[in-house]
């Protein structure tokens, strides 16, 4: 027999996943196996015979799968499948199948299917859906090293040089001569105290007319500005480029695992999204900081096409607003002289979150000291509405919502913030939470990070097990639920419509951001980054290592998917939006997307039986 | 044809049949003919010619598809590519059978064998059957001496009969094979071979069948042609 001779068989598998990725002589294999079979749409449903379970690949026509209970679980057409949860679990079929349209089936026998899941790992995770582990594994093959987006663990040494806060600076020097290095870190009792460089050597012994018999910890410097080690390369850069420091311990759970040097980092290339915050630094008035930002998109473009991570594109987009604003409220306070009294300015929705992407739009507040008096007043009236104006012209339009700091509505002291979040908690009306979750996800941009704290310790205090808070936060965010997965061109829906596309953000990632805000403020975590939330969720063991695994997965591959498709439109000339549209979706694609649908949908229902058990 | 009169046809024949391998055949079709055709044995069959005359034009090629109980299990799909006298010439185009692929072709006696021992046992399918049937039996009585009996189910015939119980009108070309798999939904095949239009016709026949209402108070002497 040679491959030509049953060829519609052979053409059909070679272009449907998972066969596609099959050699051609095991294709002729599988071909060979098929068992072909017509269903009638008359005759209702799919009758299973119990003693010879089968895979089923629709070759024409489509189907239905439901529950026993009747909620829909899949609408498949055209090289589609069902029947293999029974092959998998080795249990009696549950699930009736309505056959749709007059359809053609290939039917594979048990056999063929678990030699194919041994075969090919390829073929096997197709069906064992081992989602979590599939995406990673794509993720490795896309997401390109790129030196914006590497992590600081890459570039530190792997073991650090430390010395013990009450040993003398001779042994230091020696340490630092033997060693070949210009800094140490100074631990007590393991935890980091304060680092040791040549300057403070220098400066603090030597110029000062001590000996070498002082102790370390009186030469050092003391409580250092550290950085987690996983990080990014880019943020160390930009830690050190703010506070004009060359020595950066690497902090892991309270302990100093290693130190980074801008000569270290400097030994990797220049980068552009540093270059560009370098830039937005230097400007000294609005109009070049606007010409500084037409590069923004650019950036984000670039991102897109080296395939970063979706979640770093976030942060350094983030990055680049929060520049940005700093920039303008420090232009701004050198025209309208310093501020009265201390301030934050504070972001809040997908800035605050670090997540922005194209487009986004304005959404901050301002949290001031104390009370503010008619000169107070004024003074941070034009100070709000010079930035807002300044980060409108700059890209970011002003929010629709009004949710700005130049709207009096949202300048206020803390006592009056911590009475608005307050209010909030206690009466969580629904629509006023819809509006108000924006807010629970803030972080302050510029200003004291104690003023900062102190309201979000006050909320998150409120918030944390307050069960009828929680239920209402949670109901909330069930009144969206992800699509189902598709039906030919288009996006199945979980109530069984059919619609053209699917908004990713609505539908996929913000869903994502609901669960782990509730969950977050169930437990006081004051992580606002959803991945962040999510792992530090892992870690305090409130959501189990597995559904935390996917969840971020999930939110990193509809993130990416939205991104790349922004990155399509783009290309294109088309208008940037977050509507992915199903008919050019590889198959792969597909089922991975109907994967992370599934995902949310299960934390939705995780997050449902959790916090509205009693309502 | 009434189910009683190819009952009685093939009864007859068994008696008087003198060749043996024709005897076989015969008689392993009687029980056939009562069975409802979704359990039937079956086998569609499609032959590619150098032309549209028995007499004259040669067997290229066939393809024999079974169907058992209802499905087609590819495992048993089959072709032979068959030896001609002299070139395949001018419809070589068309069937897409040059002549070197004939080296691997058997000859017309070696084939013959294989298809009465292939198709006993199992009642023949094909799209336009009176055409192949022609052939099969033009060869077999060169070989055999034998007027074989070659009864058939023609899935042209059953379309054209749903058609005019319908009270279509029968346009041009609405009974060829690919405008009959259309009507049902079935997938279009861009290549041709014996063995592609036999599965094409076998899958024709399921979905024929089942638009009959499954076919279980069928039987395959009411379908018999």
């Amino acid at each position: 027999m040679n491959a030509s001779e049953l060829q519609p068989v052979v053409q059909f598998l070679t272009s449907t996943a998972p066969f596609d990725t099959f050699s051609e002589e095991l294709i002729r294999r599988c071909a060979r196996a098929v068992i072909i079979g017509y269903y009638s749409k008359a005759s209702g449903f799919v009758q299973f015979d119990a003693d010879a379970p089968k895979l089923y690949l629709v070759r024409s026509g489509a189907f239905e799968v439901r529950d026993p209970e009747g909620v829909l679980l899949d609408r498949v057409a055209e090289g589609e499948f069902f029947g293999f949860s029974t092959l998998l679990s080795g249990e009696k079929v549950v699930n009736r199948v309505a056959i749709l349209e007059d359809s053609l089936v290939y039917h594979f026998p048990q056999a063929l299917f678990d030699q194919l899941r041994s075969e090919s790992r390829h073929f096997d995770k197709f069906f064992t859906r081992a989602f979590a582990k599939r995406l990673r594994h794509e993720a490795r093959f896309k997401a390109k090293d790129l030196t914006t987006t590497s992590r600081i663990s890459t570039l530190m040494s792997s073991s650090p040089i430390t010395i013990d806060a009450h040993a003398t600076v001779t042994q230091a020097a020696l340490l630092m001569r033997n060693s070949r290095v210009s800094s140490l870190l100074v631990t007590d009792n393991h935890k980091l105290v304060g680092i040791l460089t040549d300057k403070d050597l220098r400066n603090r012994v030597l110029a000062s007319g001590l000996d070498g018999k002082i102790a370390v910890h009186q030469a050092m410097t003391t409580s250092p500005i550290s950085i987690s080690s996983n990080a990014l390369i880019f943020e160390a850069m930009l830690l050190m480029s703010e506070h004009n420091i060359h020595h950066l311990p690497i902090i892991d759970e309270d302990k100093a695992i290693g130190m980074v040097t801008s000569t270290d980092i400097l030994r990797g290339q220049g980068s552009q999204p540093l270059l560009l915050i370098g830039e937005i630094e230097r400007q000294r008035d609005l109009a070049s900081l606007i010409s500084v930002s037409k590069q923004i998109p650019l950036l984000l473009q670039n991102l897109i096409s080296a395939d970063a991570r979706a979640e770093e594109i976030g942060r350094v987009l983030t990055s680049v607003t929060d520049a940005l604003t700093r920039r303008l409220i420090v232009l701004n306070q050198q025209i309208l002289g310093e501020a009265p009294m201390a301030f934050c300015w504070l972001a809040f929705g997908s800035q605050g979150r670090q997540d922005q992407a194209a487009c986004s739009d304005q959404d901050n507040g301002l949290l001031v000291a104390e009370e503010m008096d008619d000169f107070a007043k004024g003074y941070f009236d034009a100070l709000t509405h010079a930035v807002c104006a300044g980060l409108d012209q700059c890209g970011y339009m002003f929010c629709p919502g009004n949710i700005m700091a130049q709207n009096p509505k949202w300048r206020m002291s803390l006592n009056q913030w911590q009475k608005v979040f307050e209010k909030w908690v206690i009466t969580p009306e629904p629509k006023a939470l819809m509006h108000a979750s924006i807010f629970f996800d803030m972080r302050s941009v510029y200003g004291p990070q104690s003023l900062f704290d102190a309201l979000q310790d006050k909320v998150l205090a409120q918030t944390k097990d307050n069960d009828i808070f929680l239920a209402g936060m949670a109901g909330n965010s069930l009144i969206e639920s992800p699509p189902l997965g598709f039906f030919r061109k288009f996006v199945l829906e979980r109530d069984g419509s059919e619609v053209k596309g699917i908004d990713l953000k609505h539908k996929g990632n913000a869903l994502i951001n609901d669960i782990a805000r509730v969950y977050a403020l169930s437990a006081g975590i004051k992580e606002v980054n959803t991945a962040k939330r999510i792992r530090a969720l892992m870690d305090a063991n409130i959501l189990n290592r597995k559904d935390a695994l996917n969840l971020a997965d999930a939110h990193e591959f509809i993130a990416h998917m939205r991104l790349s498709n922004q990155g399509y439109q783009h290309t294109q000339g088309l208008k940037i939006t977050n509507y992915l549209m199903p008919d050019h979706l590889s198959s792969l694609v597909r089922h991975q997307l109907r994967d992370a649908f599934k995902v949310v949908h299960d934390a939705q229902s995780g997050m449902k039986m959790k916090f509205m058990r009693s309502f | 044809m009434a189910a009683w009169l190819i009952h009685a046809k093939l009864q007859w024949r068994t008696l008087r049949c003198q060749h043996q391998l024709f005897k076989d055949y015969y008689q392993s079709l009687i029980p056939l003919i009562d069975q409802p055709i979704s359990q039937a044995p079956l086998i569609a069959i499609d032959l590619e010619m150098t032309g549209l005359d028995p007499f004259k034009d040669q067997i290229l090629s066939i393809g024999l598809v079974p169907i058992e109980n209802g499905v087609i299990p590819l495992s048993h799909a089959q072709q032979k590519l068959v030896q001609i006298r002299g070139s395949v010439g001018q419809s070589a185009i068309i069937h897409g059978i040059l002549d070197n692929h004939l080296t691997q072709a058997v000859s017309i006696e070696e084939a013959m064998a294989w298809f009465m021992e292939q198709t006993r046992g199992r009642v023949l399918v094909a799209h336009h059957s009176p055409l192949d049937c022609r052939f099969l039996q033009q060869d077999i009585l060169a070989i055999y001496h034998q007027a074989v009996l070659l009864p058939a189910i023609d899935t042209l015939v059953l379309e054209k009969q749903r058609l005019l119980r319908e009270h279509s009108v029968l346009k041009d070309g609405c009974l060829r094979l690919g405008a009959c798999r259309e009507r049902y939904g079935l997938p279009i095949y861009g290549a041709h071979s014996a063995l592609t239009d036999a599965l094409a016709c076998a899958e024709l026949l399921l979905a024929q069948v089942a638009a009959m209402g499954g076919g279980a108070d069928i039987s395959v002497g009411d379908l018999l042609t």
